[in-house]
């Protein structure tokens, strides 16, 4: 399986927050989310990936190029969505598609206004006018239109009313269909990338906690439930966090089969939810997640 | 390229159904300005707004997203502004010429010299400042201005006359010959200098 982003011990530092030996793979063909809580370093991440930021050290590759001479070529193959407004909000979707379509050679004027049609967007009102789901639309829209065949998008759900969330995520189900599309998203809405993440990359505070697929974290990850005398050094070092109250503990496991072995019967295992992950992590005291 | 120097009209669509208008207002209500003022007003017109458009940062994550090396958006800023300031001027003069007011290519010519002087230091400082502090800037640039300006008209009281006569002893072709050359090689520089800086800009 070939990789479309590869970040090799990439790092970038700032004042008050460091993305720190950043390892990441994105697969050619799938959906891949990428989730991680507030300012835990996801939109410098994708920064990166755009070259709207450059790493103090390691390796960012795209399409196995480097940016260095290769930018316009890895530019033009890619889509952005960001997650807020990057388009000059007092201009109408005709004149931005006047900026922007000549802007690759791959613009397909036809997909455009198929996709403006699809997405009801209207073509004469100025972008400032847009909610925010039209704005993403209307990004969406100029990445598909150039036939991108990775699409980064940051935060797209976020804001959205439910009802659009779900079209949008069978919007995105439907352009995956062809298996020539790699997408990237981030999200802090969990339940999206359970419908359609075939891969999870979990970053927090700045370091990625794991990058697997969708199914293996599925099968590695679980809650435990049992009584408190089960606890002592050795079972205790399966899970990530622990809590403890009168009726038992709860707990976050990344090796399930191993819980399973050890405690059987004894305790409860429960699938854990991305959003179970993601809290447990958060409280941790070792990151051997 | 093109397409960068081209996105600036389709940006500016109402300012520049103003431009003429403006050029008129001038010509009409400040008869005794120097077509000098007038014609330096029109060039930096477009250029001017462009930076205030692409000043904020959406723009220029929107730019550096699109298929365009930092470097392409540079040059184009650069070379754009030339374009417009040429275009602008012609436009100015044929307005000027018909209200009948005297101008003659000098008046252009400096203008031109002058605009290049402004825009050299200008645009580099719209690469490192935000929108919002160059107004601060430019009011602390005043104020330096007006603090400076009585020891450098001391200074230049002491030594006019042999400044003045250092520019005599110039024939006027080469008076102006140099100034050129200075406004341009300002110019020049000003662009590697903003090419250096938004190489390294942070978005």
């Amino acid at each position: 399986m070939k990789n479309i982003v590869e970040f090799k011990n990439v790092t970038k530092c700032f004042k008050d927050f460091s993305l720190e030996n950043i390892n990441l793979q994105i697969k050619q063909g799938y959906v891949t989310g990428f989730v991680g809580a507030n300012g835990a370093g996801k939109s410098t991440t994708m920064k990166l990936m755009m070259n709207l930021l450059q790493a103090d050290t390691g390796e960012v590759k795209i399409f196995g190029m480097d940016y260095a001479g290769n930018e316009k070529e890895i530019k033009e193959r890619m889509g952005f969505v960001y997650d807020s407004n990057v388009f000059y909000e007092s201009l109408n979707l005709k004149d931005i598609r006047r900026i922007i379509a000549p802007a690759y050679k791959n613009w397909d004027d036809k997909t455009f206004y198929n996709y403006i049609k699809i997405f009801e967007l209207p073509l004469n009102k100025a972008i400032k006018t847009f909610s925010k789901g039209m704005q993403m639309k209307a990004s969406l829209a100029m990445a598909l239109s150039h036939d991108a065949e990775f699409i980064m998008m940051d935060e797209p759900t976020a804001g959205l009313d439910p009802v659009f969330r779900r079209e949008l995520l069978d919007i995105l189900q439907e352009i995956m269909e062809d298996g020539r599309r790699t997408l990237f998203f981030s999200t802090h809405i969990t339940s999206d990338l359970e419908r359609i993440a075939d891969y999870i990359t979990f970053i927090q505070k700045g370091k990625i906690l794991f990058n697997d697929s969708m199914q293996n974290v599925q099968d590695r990850y679980a809650l435990v439930k049992g009584s408190i005398d089960l606890l002592n050094q050795d079972t205790e070092k399966l899970f990530i966090k622990t809590e403890r109250s009168s009726y038992g503990f709860q707990a976050l496991t990344n090796d399930a089969a191993e819980v399973k072995i050890l405690l059987g019967d004894r305790v409860v295992v429960e699938e854990a939810t991305l959003e179970d992950i993601m809290f447990y992590a958060k409280g941790a005291k070792h990151q051997n997640v | 390229m093109f397409n960068l120097i081209k996105k600036d009209l389709i940006i500016q669509k109402t300012q520049i159904i103003l431009f003429i208008p403006l050029i008129i207002f001038l010509i009409l209500f400040a008869r005794d300005i120097s077509p000098i003022f007038i014609f330096l007003v029109a060039g930096a017109y477009i250029s001017a707004n462009a930076y205030v458009y692409d000043g904020m940062v959406e723009s220029n994550i929107l730019l550096n997203s699109l298929p365009y090396t930092r470097k392409l958006i540079v040059t184009s800023r650069y070379i754009g502004a030339m374009v417009y300031m040429v275009l602008s001027m012609a436009m100015a003069g044929a307005v000027l010429y018909l209200f009948d007011y005297s101008y003659d290519m000098m008046d252009m010519a400096i203008a031109a010299g002058l605009f290049f002087i402004f825009a050299a230091i200008a645009f580099p400082l719209f690469y490192i400042l935000k929108p919002a502090y160059i107004g601060v800037v430019m009011f602390i640039g005043m104020i330096a201005l007006a603090i400076g300006f009585q020891p450098a008209a001391r200074f230049l009281e002491r030594n006019l006359i042999t400044i003045t006569d250092f520019i005599t002893s110039l024939s006027t072709t080469m008076l102006y010959l140099s100034g050129a050359a200075i406004a341009i090689g300002l110019y020049l520089i000003s662009w590697i200098i903003s090419q250096f800086i938004y190489q390294r800009k942070v978005f």
